[in-house]
């Protein structure tokens, strides 16, 4: 890989929990941390991200390693400059190592050697019987800035999504305030909406909070929401080569009393 | 009440309520037939600030929205952290919204503020109404002898030399020069605070008139966040003010729109530790840090005897000195605070709660102890050494 740059950025977004589940998959690379089996945050790196890939499809390349060392192995060298990267990983009990080599530098090199744990079982929060009700893709920025001015002092986020206007709205209970967010679906923010029915679904505002990191650096979320209220977000995020990668965040609501 | 604010101008709306926030923990809002008042006074009742918002500020104002026949005034009174929630960030403001609408219904218990954003996005913040009740402080600001017209810039600069532990300013008006000193508590120990001393000369402002000589002494924080609205809206500051112990009025305006009015009390300075005998008024600003402090325990002494009585007169139910001649320098601390109480009522309850730190230990209690168990402090106690008959009798051997 040319730059562990963008893979830092995208690990340090994620990075609510001590370690993760490294998972290596013919398709890409992923990374999972889970908090209070109640949101799951996976960042996702397609194979095409990198000049040479090679994973053994006989077996689960899959352990558990601590997300800052390894966000600080990455950026070793300091964020101002570019590495390559190389990743090698022998098997089950055995280190992940990491090669870098800073581009503006010659015949400099960095061995990195990080233990690994065998992973812990990843929750499986995906439900194939519970339909898509709801997906909305907006643009990432505008809606960090939206979520950055939700009041801090609030537990809850209330989400409403309907096929009338407003389309979209977010509401959220103060001390003894109530805001409310509106936002039609011909927004430019809004890229795209699908809804059949209404929907309210409920939130820990906690829990949305967590995603603002990775919201930072992408370019566009789209929001899925399955019928039996778990919401899904999928941040994309582009490099300048035109290749991307992504995160994932899987929130659990809160049911009604 | 209904009201439309324009994009450019809600943006100096959220500086005003910024600016209050600063003041006061509540906001008061009044509508009246031809403009808005924003109101709020801090928990010590030493600092108001009133900002009036003239019909042309708005561009849709209707008073009587909702009914016809009430003409008194809307009132409510609002938290001033739902206010600040609603203007986040007052310098992004004007870039994101396009409109503010604020409704106040008679009947309702919320304020509304609707915000309608850039992408179609509209934000609407229902904010809970604690009281109907107005509130209005009393000053003088037209018939008062001093009055000063500055730039914005030049006092926030001033200001700046400033250490940011000092809470209050101590402003000297002469028509020749203008000193700003940082107010120094006798109690504070003189060798440990940095004195600052700052002369700015009447050419310096855009108008300047001293009727009557006086000296000032009023909280920096209020005064800070004041100088800070001024600046982000570019509007010269104009300051009226009388003589010690009647309120300082501070005045932002802009021409018709709007007028922001903040009106802070004032103290006497302490004059025996802020006596400054050798003024530099040649120099055009003389900023002078001095950490010793020369003749102030001298003037001071024969200043205290004066008022020892009428302070022991005052405060005799609190704290007993009879007992304790010897405690000369915790006296000298607690007449000092007594000295303001007496000089301005109105700050009475934050001096009285600033200096709560000084309250000398009970040491008559502590000689009491003493000679009740006097025996438990001598180093050896000797069961012979008790005088007296003997109450009970040991008891027999068996």
């Amino acid at each position: 890989m040319d730059s562990g740059k963008t893979l830092c950025s995208l690990l340090k977004a994620i990075q609510f929990q001590e370690s993760a589940v490294f998972c290596a998959l013919p398709e890409g690379l992923k990374l999972t941390v889970e908090e209070g089996k109640c949101v799951q945050a996976s960042a996702y790196v397609p194979s095409d991200n990198f000049a040479e890939y090679h994973v053994r499809d006989d077996v689960d390349v899959m352990f558990k390693i601590s997300i800052a060392v390894l966000a600080e192995c990455l950026n070793i060298f300091g964020s101002l400059e570019e590495s390559s990267l190389k990743m090698y990983y022998r098997g089950e009990g055995s280190p992940l190592l990491l090669v870098l080599q800073p581009t503006s530098v010659n015949n400099v090199m960095t061995d990195c050697e990080i233990s690994t744990q065998t992973a812990d079982s990843v929750l499986e929060l995906r439900d194939e019987d519970a339909e898509e009700v709801a997906k909305l893709v907006l643009k990432a920025p505008a809606f960090l800035g939206l979520l950055a001015d939700l009041e801090r002092s609030c537990d809850i986020i209330e989400l409403n999504l309907s096929p009338e206007h407003p389309n979209v709205s977010i509401v959220t209970y103060g001390m003894q305030d109530r805001s409310c967010i509106d936002m039609p679906k011909s927004s430019d923010m809004v890229q795209s909406f699908s809804c059949e029915q209404p929907i309210t679904l409920k939130y820990q505002l906690h829990h949305i909070r967590l995603i603002m990191k990775a919201l930072a650096i992408s370019t566009k979320v789209v929001l899925r929401c399955s019928s039996n209220g778990l919401l899904l977000l999928q941040l994309k995020l582009e490099k300048e080569d035109q290749r991307q990668m992504f995160s994932e965040f899987y929130i659990i609501p809160l049911l009604d009393d | 009440m209904k009201c439309h604010i324009p994009g450019s101008n809600v943006k100096v709306l959220g500086r005003t309520v910024h600016a209050l926030a600063r003041f006061g923990d509540e906001l008061y809002l009044e509508s009246l037939p031809d403009c808005i008042l924003l109101r709020t006074l801090n928990a010590a009742e030493s600092a108001y600030a009133m900002v009036k918002f003239n019909k042309s500020f708005f561009s849709y104002f209707n008073y009587n929205y909702f009914s016809t026949e009430d003409n008194e005034g809307l009132k409510c009174k609002i938290s001033m952290k739902s206010a600040l929630n609603t203007f986040k960030s007052p310098m992004h403001m004007d870039k994101q919204v396009e409109n503010l609408e604020i409704k106040l219904d008679p009947e309702a218990c919320k304020l509304i503020f609707q915000l309608k954003c850039r992408h179609g996005i509209v934000k609407t913040h229902f904010i809970s109404i604690l009281d109907c009740k107005a509130m209005q402080a009393v000053y003088t600001k037209d018939t008062v002898p001093n009055r000063i017209t500055s730039p914005q810039r030049i006092l926030a600069e001033a200001l700046n030399n400033f250490q940011s532990s000092d809470d209050q300013v101590t402003l000297e008006a002469s028509p020749n020069s203008l000193i700003l000193r940082n107010y120094i508590d006798c109690s504070m120990d003189l060798t440990k605070i940095i004195r600052t001393q700052i002369t700015l000369k009447p050419a310096e402002f855009d108008s300047y008139t001293i009727g009557t000589e006086t000296i000032i002494t009023f909280s920096l924080k209020e005064f800070r966040a004041l100088l800070a609205f001024a600046e982000a809206l570019n509007l010269p500051l104009q300051v009226h003010f009388e003589t010690t112990g009647r309120p300082a009025v501070f005045i932002v305006h802009n021409g018709t729109t709007f007028e922001a009015h903040f009106v802070l009390a004032t103290t006497k300075p302490d004059s025996a530790t802020q006596a400054t005998s050798t003024q530099n008024t040649t120099m055009e600003r003389n900023k002078r840090k001095d950490a010793s402090s020369t003749g102030g325990s001298a003037k001071k002494k024969p200043h205290l005897d004066v008022d020892i009585s009428k302070c022991l007169d005052e405060d005799s139910h609190l704290f007993n000195f009879i007992d304790m001649p010897e405690d000369i320098v915790m006296n000298d601390e607690l007449i000092s605070s007594v000295n303001k109480s007496i000089v301005n009522g109105k700050d009475r309850g934050k001096v009285d709660l600033m200096d709560c730190d000084n309250i000398p230990g009970s040491p008559t209690s502590k000689t009491t102890i003493k000679s009740v168990f006097k025996r438990c402090f001598e180093s050896t106690f000797d069961p012979r050494s008790l005088v007296g008959s003997v109450l009970a009798e040991n008891s027999d051997s068996d």
